[in-house]
């Protein structure tokens, strides 16, 4: 009985202590919000800039307000995400954490460059980084970014992240672009992936209507200088192009895989053409995409988006809500628009990045035995560019707001 | 030194062995009585010599003055012998209990139980005449399990009282209060309340053999009675229900339970239980069918929120920050940063605290009740937040599985909680929710293993047996058609046979 009693105290005290191995004080780490990954100037080397958030500010009322500031950014020259953590430690008090990372944030550069796979699987590989994490591609350097990107209101960066990128895919304008869709796209090696496009830098001002930008190139006044608006194309695991945020739209309509909500967009005006009628636009139900496979001859692909559509403002004033005829001119003028839009965009991908930015090859898979038939028939070279493709629009139900008639123009300036 | 030795000796004088027979001359035995029962010292024996009317013979009364009424005396047992005339005693003393007693022992527990004795010159028999009247407490509302739809009286001191409570509520000719006796030293009554034709006998037997084994000078009341009647004393589990409750203790006979009750405490104890009688209030029943859930729906929350809040907190702080959504993390983090000790010993500093208030709040006297809510809210919120001991947050988790205790009103079963909370703290605190959840199970385990008066602690649930299903929820009133299966009753189903 005693000898028992000790060998279980012995038990105890060796269990005890080992428990604090892997106890970690919340107030003894530093939780980085946003990576950002560089080339650097040494061949093979990368610069990571970490954004790490400081707890006392905004948090907590009680404790008082704190001269510091919202978060800490460095950047250290590494080989590897975590590597670069622990040298960062010279300089940063306490132990990196990347549990909490809500952005990988990419520059062009290094996006484009052929071994932006190898410095990403590392990250990948990590189980800190979360596959979760949204990988945001900027027009700048992921340093500068970081370092330009002050947000206005949201000063605490982890806050500001997760509400702008929840906004811009909701919205459509930004795609859904998380760590984990990175790899299954890229390692299906089927269809194309695009990443959230940004910028800091406000460049030249493009032209257009109001989701026809790019990043930087919204032209606006005040607010936080940063964009994030369309989305970089990945093929193979490196990027070929851009899409700018209309396009990204109709991928976001078109990809059942994503998540769009509902956002308001313009028309031409059918009976004034010089104005633009406001269509609030939304979608219940996910596209629905069927496949018809044939083996010798270009493969059938029918698509049907289901949407309605609630008119915003007609500034030309013109009686669409009353008269059935303007009506009908209206919703073809919508569709018409849509198709030829999305005719557009399919072109470009069958004809210049030669596979599909909407996860359709989901779609195709179930006409295969195995995995094996699927691949030897590739979707990305044979299938795809060659498949003839109708994407079909179908209003459901068109709404007119809380008012049917506008203001009489005639009668107010009589 | 001497002293000592001398009041030894003295006792031992006094200490005279029991007389075995009574004699027929009344002078003999106003003597014994004397000495058995110290005449000179105690004060309350009294004694009255008179002459019976209707026979002229010499008579002897004994009693404790301190536990008879002494009206009754007068009125039923002095008056008729001094002035009627009849045939014998028997018809003319009004009193309505009599007993004839033959031996000293007899005599002796009787006097001791409030009885008043009659001894008559010539005769050897003694009579008993029952005119005991303890004092007791008046039935008060029941405070430490109130509700608020539902009877509100609850036991009191007094055996007499208690059984009327039940029977009140109960017109059952087959409802039996069988009487029993424990103690050596002092003799205790403690009354075994069962429906016979519903009973289990298996389990009435072993719980009357478990009384009868009980061999100790005396038990003076069912909260000591329970302690020796429990399988397992080490048991971090309660094996019975203690309640101060009649209508809980009628509705648990109603099912075939037993019910002990003493003349002593103003509460009852039940066996066999599970763990659903720990949980379950009786006011569940009284609710409407919705309202007693939502209320049992609450109550099971409580159960979790006590046992496993400041575990889990410790556990996902120390050891899984990445679980802690981003606003909330930074905050802990951000209040956290000024506090000097380890997460763990913060939760146990408050934890204790708040044991502590509850355990001074108890003891304190009622005038100085009020002070200890100030000072207590003062030590828990405020004062420690400021002073940078703790950090908020452990305010709210540590009120939050305060308040939730108090949710569990059965005060055995609160102690269980109570101390599994820091159980769970503790493995929480050494592997995070590996440990907690390593720990749970073990505990999880034990409690499915124990056994009540040979039931399973979550039985009905399980193991299976056929009942109303009254575990967590409850069903409509109407549609409680079985008597609990895991007790075995003798009748199983709730309403007439004929109806089905």
């Amino acid at each position: 009985m005693r000898k028992k009693n000790i060998f279980l105290i012995c038990i105890f005290i060796m269990v005890f202590p080992s428990g604090c191995n892997d106890r970690q004080e919340l107030e003894q780490q530093s939780y980085v919000v946003a990576i950002g990954v560089d080339k650097a100037e040494e061949e093979d080397k990368y610069d990571f800039t970490y954004q790490i958030a400081n707890p006392e500010v905004g948090s907590s009322s009680s404790q008082g307000g704190t001269n510091e500031p919202p978060s800490e950014i460095v950047t250290i020259t590494g080989n590897d995400v975590l590597t670069a953590t622990y040298t960062a430690n010279a300089f940063v008090s306490k132990k990196i954490t990347l549990d909490h990372t809500k952005v990988i944030i990419v520059s062009e550069e290094l996006a484009r460059d052929e071994n932006f796979l190898r410095v990403l699987q590392a990250a990948a590989r990590t189980p800190q980084i979360r596959r979760g994490v949204e990988l945001i591609v900027s027009k700048e350097k992921a340093r500068e970014f970081i370092q330009l990107n002050k947000p206005v209101t949201e000063t605490r960066p982890h806050k500001y992240f997760l509400s702008i990128l929840n906004r811009v895919t909701r919205s459509g304008l930004s795609p859904n672009s998380e760590l984990h869709r990175f790899f299954q796209i890229t390692e299906g090696d089927a269809d194309l992936f695009l990443s959230t496009y940004a910028s800091a830098i406000p460049s030249e001002e493009g032209e257009g209507n109001e989701d026809e930008y790019l990043a930087g190139q919204i032209p606006k006044l005040g607010g936080s200088p940063t964009q994030f608006m369309g989305a970089a194309v990945f093929k193979e695991g490196i990027m070929i192009d851009t899409l700018n945020g209309h396009e990204t739209r109709l991928v976001n309509i078109l990809d059942p895989t994503m998540d769009i909500e509902n956002f308001i967009t313009t028309f031409k005006d059918p009976i004034e053409p010089k104005f633009r009628v406001s269509i609030g636009y939304s979608q219940d139900k996910d596209p629905n995409i069927s496949i018809t496979y044939n083996k010798d001859k270009p493969s059938l692909i029918e698509v049907t988006v289901d949407f309605k559509a609630e008119v915003i403002a007609i500034p030309s004033l013109v009686d669409y809500s009353q008269n059935p005829d303007y009506q009908k001119r209206l919703i073809n003028q919508i569709i018409s628009e849509l198709e030829e839009q999305t005719n557009k965009l399919i072109e470009k991908s069958q004809k210049e990045y030669g596979t599909d930015p909407f996860y359709w090859s989901l779609f195709v898979r179930k006409h295969f035995l195995d995995v094996k038939a699927y691949e030897k028939a590739d979707w990305n070279k044979v299938i795809y560019p060659n498949a003839k493709i109708k994407v079909r629009y179908n209003l459901q139900n068109l709404e007119f707001g809380k008012m049917l008639n506008d203001t009489s123009l005639e009668e107010v300036r009589d | 030194m001497s002293p000592f030795f001398q009041a030894e000796k003295s006792t031992s004088e006094t200490d005279m062995p029991i007389p075995t027979s009574i004699s027929n001359r009344l002078e003999i035995n106003i003597e014994q009585m004397k000495e058995l029962f110290s005449f000179k010292v105690n004060k309350d024996f009294s004694y009255r010599s008179f002459v019976i009317h209707f026979n002229k013979k010499q008579a002897t009364i004994f009693y404790y003055s301190s536990i008879v009424n002494g009206d009754k005396i007068n009125e039923t047992i002095l008056k008729p012998l001094l002035e009627e005339d009849g045939r014998d005693l028997s018809n003319i003393i009004t009193i309505e209990n009599l007993l004839v007693l033959n031996d000293y022992k007899q005599i002796i527990k009787h006097i001791n139980s409030g009885k008043a004795v009659l001894f008559v010159d010539g005769d050897s028999s003694v009579y008993s005449l029952d005119v005991a009247d303890f004092q007791h407490r008046v039935i008060t509302k029941a405070e430490n399990e109130s509700v608020i739809k539902g009877p509100q009286d609850a036991f009191t001191e007094s055996l007499n009282v208690n059984l009327s409570l039940i029977r009140k509520q109960m017109h059952d000719r087959q409802l039996i209060s069988e009487g029993m006796q424990v103690g050596v030293r002092s003799k205790s009554e403690i009354n075994l309340l069962y429906v016979k034709d519903l009973v289990n006998e298996e389990i009435l037997n072993n719980v009357k053999k478990r009384i009868e084994d009980i061999s100790v000078d005396s038990i003076r009341n069912v909260e000591l009675l329970e302690q020796y009647l429990e399988e397992r004393p080490y048991s971090i589990v309660p094996t019975i229900l203690y309640t101060e409750r009649p209508d809980k203790a009628t509705a648990y006979l109603e099912d075939g339970f037993i019910v002990i009750l003493m003349d002593t405490s103003s509460a009852c104890l039940i066996v066999p239980v599970t763990f659903w009688s720990f949980f379950h209030s009786p006011e569940d029943n009284y609710l409407r069918y919705l309202y007693g859930n939502f209320s049992r729906m609450i109550r099971l929350l409580c159960f979790y929120l006590t046992t496993m809040i400041s575990a889990t907190y410790v556990a996902i702080s120390n050891f899984h920050s990445e679980m802690i959504p981003p606003d909330l993390l930074l905050a802990i983090t951000a209040s956290r940063e000024y506090v000097p000790f380890p997460l763990i010993f913060e939760v146990l500093i408050m934890e204790i605290a708040f044991e502590i208030i509850r355990e001074a709040g108890i003891r304190i006297p009622n005038p100085l009740g009020p002070t200890i809510g100030i000072v207590g809210a003062l030590i828990l919120g405020q004062a420690a937040v400021e002073a940078n001991i703790i950090s908020p947050i452990i305010v709210i988790i540590a009120a939050l599985s305060g308040l939730s205790s108090f949710a569990i009103s059965d005060i055995n079963i609160n102690f269980t909680v109570r101390l599994t909370k820091f159980i769970f703290i503790l493995a929480a605190g050494l592997f995070g929710m590996l440990a907690l959840i390593g720990v749970f199970l073990l505990w999880f385990m034990y409690l499915a293993s124990i056994k009540s008066f040979g039931v399973s602690f979550f039985a009905p649930l399980s193991p299976h047996f056929k009942s109303a299903n009254d575990t967590f929820f409850r069903k409509a009133i109407k549609k409680q058609i079985f008597r609990p299966g895991q007790i075995k009753p003798q009748d199983m189903t709730k309403r007439p046979k004929d109806s089905n």
